[in-house]
């Protein structure tokens, strides 16, 4: 067989072999860059796949719900419909549009009456914690109406998306919003904090920011679910590879009785508005007006350590939180002139004491033996209170100390000291540990701290302050840090003077107070209070953890200390004597029902010391009851409010006497409260069909 | 004398059996392409079927089938008669392919991504632009041919006149891919024909400047200047072009050496190339059979070119040999080109693979070019 056709001259040949190496060397470029793709590289590219077909999936689990000690909810979740901006169809939208979209999306939600401004969705699509592919939540909480409407004219808004979230809700408002808290997205730093928690976190999510939601985060966030999926292009899910269903969170069980919760708050604003209303004093250093902007309370049961009801004034309402505070909101919240709503003064607050620290000066007293047979006195022996302390042998600062208006009481011992509330009695002991020898000049300081002054109580609530009990040592320090705000680095015997009374430097939280209120009646085990009861399982009810009373320690006290002690403050609400002296609480607790619920307490009045500035005392008052063995221990401190006994004693009374005549009232949700309001107009509608038909009968008759 | 024995023995056939050059049929040639086009067929299953094993959908399949067996058929008709006696219809079919290629620009033919050269009746589609190729083909054949091998500047300037018609037809219709196909086709039958080396090199030059006045006139929309740059560097860019190659790398990446399997490529179920049963359906061999398959498949038209360049060789007469350079050019071109962009190394031209890729025209054309070729194979023996 010929190779080449007979006509075909040798160039032509060569011609042909030219198109052929030509069209051979094509195939060179093709299969290098095969191997190159399939065989180098295959492992990036089988990987790229993958991300191209599979996606996950992440399924959100509602979070755990807070409940009161007795099972009412007091933070549900309910849906809630969120409007989104797909960033990545959003940027295929002209700038000049862009703005004219915002405007029209604004529009319509504030129309649907959810006030929204152009601004705020702005900054949410522009916030830089997206990703340029992610969807930007921008509006919470917008109607079914509108969700319809933005579906149906979905051309007019490219790239808004809604789709359906749980939220927090709050079935009792804003009762017990300090304690529960709320809860917000996760900020830059947390995101980095929890990457490493059991549970996944996602850039969008909710994190407890403060109270019960911060706290108790770890058991009320819910495991979000996984849904690992083959999809197509257009993100059909062809095939489920690995599923894990989202599992809620759990509950978690307070302490907290919404019953009593709700009368404290009624209380506290009660004792800060009729605060508000006594007359402004005129004093030789000025004007003292009684604002009584802010106050805070706290009840707890001795026995166990478990807080009952914790309130602080002023109050914010949770829901704000709940589409994500605006920024004007926010900062009302934390703005000093509005006394800082944010704030929870039960345990963030820090007052002076004042004379409710008198008790403790007491012990410290008789535990050291300064009163009793190695002592200056006996319990029992009388001190003459001439109402004016001098320092003997005074070197410096005040030598001068008096009880308020100079009352003198006259021969008081320790019960009537207390009951008195005599300055006077406690300057002398304190004066005596600062002089005689064999005593500890920090004695006082020493009993405050066993009694869990100056340090944090350890209750399961974030940002606890721990207050403050001066020593020599520590005002030194303070004196080296700032010169300017003391006139001596030096302790002088007025500052033990100063400290016995719970004046001066001396800072307790209202908790605190409570707690070293509920040892002194408790025997002497100081507990960390308990907020949270338990966690349950949010499907099945039953319990996961229980959390037991927490003791701290067990202070050193013989009925031999705490009888006088507590004897005196029992009759700081029920003694009178035949001359008119009373107990500083007498009047404040006058037709109390003593007989069957025999109640103590002390008062106290503390000086806040601001710069350039007269302001009223702060009110104190702690009580408890029914003795002997008290179930309730409550504190209530009442900011520029006057006298402890003529402000704060009457909040205490009024809570304890609807304890004591079993008459506090049953706290209803909004919910239940609508219902009854529909059944009484319904009820008030028949009436009234009644009366309309009698009077046609009397017509008949006229 | 010559033309007193052609026309003596204008049946060219010693034996005088009209059957006897079916004797000679080329059957790797026949094979392998047939071959090509059955793999074909199945990829655009794979590729069109839809993910429901319920209700995978055959039709592509079923329609492809159709082509293939219009193809043999047309395959065998053009291999029937003596390809000597076709060039007396070869003006009067390439002259009405020219006035489809006009006709195709009036509101009677259809734009698809932003070309406008099919004519669209129910289901089917003709694109005259496919079938306009092997019509040129043997236009330039028969006119390349009186020259007998030597090519002066006057007969070549026919030659590129001739081609300028289909070619700025087709540019007309913006289909800068076919109208790259028909310069190949040129460039390869000329040499072959036997354009002078500086006439080449000449012709080289001005095409690089005609192609850059093009480019800068404006002519050209941004999108397809945009599909031919981005495979330059995919990753820049945010286009449809750039994410359909890199769509089609990751595919044909991740196939590996030996595939994923027929029907489990998992970019080719999710749809994630576009136009993955025409012009990107190499992606899917990649994915589906690895590099052996991609290799085996590139094997199969490095063997019809063979064959093509062989009878090229044995052809009895310049227009057979030119013929067969142009169906080979046609093939080569397509193929590399087609291929390439599925790669990456080359840009997106919207060319068919011949054989492989779904369509109607583009079957029966490659059919019709292996049919001429086997028409020649057939007639080697034959006296001229």
């Amino acid at each position: 067989m010929a190779t080449a056709s007979r006509y075909l001259p040798q160039s032509h040949r060569l011609r042909l072999a030219i198109l052929a190496a030509v069209a051979i060397s094509l195939f060179v470029p093709l299969i290098a860059r095969l191997w190159y793709l399939q065989v180098i590289k295959e492992t990036a590219f089988v990987e790229r796949a993958a991300d191209n077909t599979t996606e996950t999936i992440i399924e959100l689990a509602p979070r755990g719900r807070i409940l009161d000690a007795k099972g009412r909810v007091l933070v549900d979740n309910r849906a809630s419909i969120l409007v989104t901006i797909d960033k990545e169809e959003m940027a295929s939208v002209p700038v000049d549009d862009l703005q004219e979209l915002f405007y029209d999306l604004a529009t319509e939600i504030s129309r649907s009456g959810n006030l929204t401004k152009v601004t705020e969705i702005e900054s949410a699509y522009r916030s830089n914690r997206y990703g340029p592919f992610a969807e930007v939540p921008v509006v919470q909480d917008i109607s079914e109406e509108l969700q319809i409407y933005l579906a149906e004219y979905s051309y007019k808004f490219p790239g808004v998306n809604t789709t359906v979230t749980t939220v927090r809700d709050y079935p009792y408002g804003s009762l017990a919003a300090h304690i529960l808290g709320y809860v917000g997205l996760l900020s830059e730093d947390e995101i980095s904090s929890v990457a490493l928690k059991a549970k996944t976190y996602l850039a969008n999510d909710e994190i407890g920011k403060s109270g019960i939601e911060l706290f108790y985060e770890d058991a009320l966030r819910g495991t979000p679910g996984r849904k690992v999926v083959t999809v197509d292009k257009f993100n059909n899910i062809l095939e489920i590879n690995e599923e894990i269903p989202a599992k809620a969170g759990s509950d978690v069980q307070l302490t907290i009785d919404i019953d009593l919760q709700a009368l404290a708050e009624q209380e506290l604003a009660r004792g800060l508005s009729t605060a508000r209303q006594q007359p402004t004093k005129f004093e030789e250093e000025g004007v003292v007006i009684f604002n009584a902007p802010a106050g805070a309370m706290v009840v707890m049961d001795p026995r166990d350590g478990k807080i009952l009801a914790m309130a602080s004034h002023p109050t914010f309402d949770p829901e704000l939180f709940v589409s994500g505070i605006s920024e004007d909101d926010f900062d009302d919240l934390t703005d000093p002139g509005n006394f800082l709503p944010l704030l929870n003064r039960a345990i963030q607050g820090t007052y002076p004491p004042g004379s409710t620290f008198k008790p403790f000066t007491a012990y410290a007293a008789l535990d050291t033996g300064l009163i009793g047979s190695r002592g200056i006195l006996g319990i029992d022996d009388p001190f003459y209170d001439e109402g004016v302390f001098l320092i003997p042998s005074c070197e410096g600062g005040t030598c001068r100390f008096q009880n308020a208006g100079e009352a003198a009481y006259g021969d008081v011992d320790l019960r009537l000291a207390l009951t008195y509330s005599s300055d006077v009695y406690f300057y002398n002991l304190a004066a005596s540990f600062d002089i005689l020898p064999g005593f500890d000049l920090e004695s006082v300081q020493v009993a405050a701290k066993y009694f869990g002054y100056g340090s944090r109580t350890g209750v399961t609530l974030a940002g606890e302050g721990s207050g403050r009990i001066p020593t020599p040592a520590s005002r030194r320090d303070a004196y080296r840090e700032n010169p300017d705000a003391f006139l001596t680095g030096s302790w002088l015997t007025g500052d033990t003077l100063n400290t016995s009374i719970g004046q001066g430097d001396v800072l307790a939280t209202p908790l605190q107070i409570a707690n070293s209120y509920a040892a002194l009646v408790n025997g002497g085990t100081l507990y960390a209070p308990n907020l949270g009861q338990r966690i349950l399982d949010p499907i099945t009810g039953e319990t996961e953890v229980e959390f037991a009373p927490r003791v701290l320690k067990e202070i050193f006290l013989p009925d031999a200390f705490s009888d006088p002690i507590l004897e005196g403050l029992a009759a700081v609400t029920t003694w009178r004597s035949e001359i008119g002296t009373e107990g500083t609480a007498y009047s404040a607790f006058k037709d109390f029902p003593h007989e069957e619920w025999p109640v103590s307490g002390k008062t106290g009045t503390s000086e806040k010391q601001v710069e350039n500035a007269l302001i009223a005392d702060y009110g104190l008052f702690v009580g408890w009851g029914p003795n002997p063995d008290p179930e309730y221990v409550a504190v209530v401190i009442l900011e520029e409010a006057g006298f402890g006994g003529q402000v704060a004693a009457p909040v205490i009374r009024n809570y304890f006497e609807m304890i004591a005549r079993n008459s506090v009232p049953a706290y209803l949700s909004q919910a239940e409260k609508d219902q009854i309001a529909r059944e009484e107009a319904t009820k008030a509608s028949f009436n009234t069909n009644n009366e309309i038909d009698q009077p046609n009968e009397e017509d008949g008759v006229s | 004398m010559r033309t007193s024995r052609e026309r003596k023995n204008l049946n060219l056939n010693p034996t005088g059996d009209p059957w006897s050059p079916w004797l000679h049929v080329d059957i790797a040639l026949v094979l392998s392409s047939v071959a090509l086009a059955v793999i074909g067929a199945f990829m655009v299953f794979s590729a069109t079927r839809g993910n429901d094993p319920a209700l995978y959908d055959r039709s592509y399949f079923n329609r492809q089938l159709l082509f293939l067996g219009v193809g043999v058929v047309a395959m065998a008709s053009a291999a029937y008669f003596p390809y000597r006696r076709i060039r007396d219809w070869v003006p009067a079919v390439f002259w009405s392919g020219m006035f489809l290629l006009l006709l195709v620009l009036t509101p009677l033919g259809v734009e698809r991504n932003g070309t406008k050269a099919w004519f669209e009746f129910g289901s089917f589609q003709l694109q005259p632009s496919e079938i306009c190729k092997i019509a040129y083909i043997f236009m330039l054949a028969n006119y390349l041919e009186r020259f007998n091998g030597r090519l002066d500047i006057r007969p070549l300037g026919n030659a590129l006149l001739l081609g300028l018609i289909p070619i700025g037809l087709i540019l007309l219709e913006t289909d800068v891919g076919t109208a790259l196909v028909f310069i190949a086709i040129t460039m390869g039958m000329l040499l072959v024909a036997g354009a002078q080396t500086k006439h080449i090199l000449v012709l080289t030059v001005v095409g690089i400047i005609l192609s850059a006045l093009v480019w800068s006139s404006g002519v050209l929309q941004e999108y397809q200047q945009d599909r031919l740059t981005s495979f330059i560097d995919p990753a820049s860019s945010q286009t449809e072009a750039a994410y359909q190659q890199t769509q089609a790398q990751i595919a044909i990446g991740s196939g590996g050496l030996t595939g994923q399997g027929f029907g489990q490529g998992q970019q080719t179920r999710g749809e994630f190339v576009p136009e993955q049963h025409t012009d990107f359906i190499f992606s899917v061999i990649g994915e589906e059979f690895g590099f052996v398959g991609s290799v085996i498949v590139l094997a199969l038209f490095a063997i019809v070119m063979w064959r093509c360049m062989r009878t090229a060789r044995k052809s009895p007469d310049l227009l057979g040999t030119l013929i067969c350079c142009g169906v080979m050019t046609l093939f080569a071109f397509q193929m590399f080109q087609s291929v390439g962009m599925t790669l990456g190394i080359m840009p997106i031209t919207g060319i068919p693979i011949p054989f492989v890729s779904y369509g109607g025209s583009s079957a029966i054309s490659s059919f019709v070019g292996v049919g001429l070729v086997l028409n020649i194979h057939m007639r080697r023996y034959q006296v001229v």
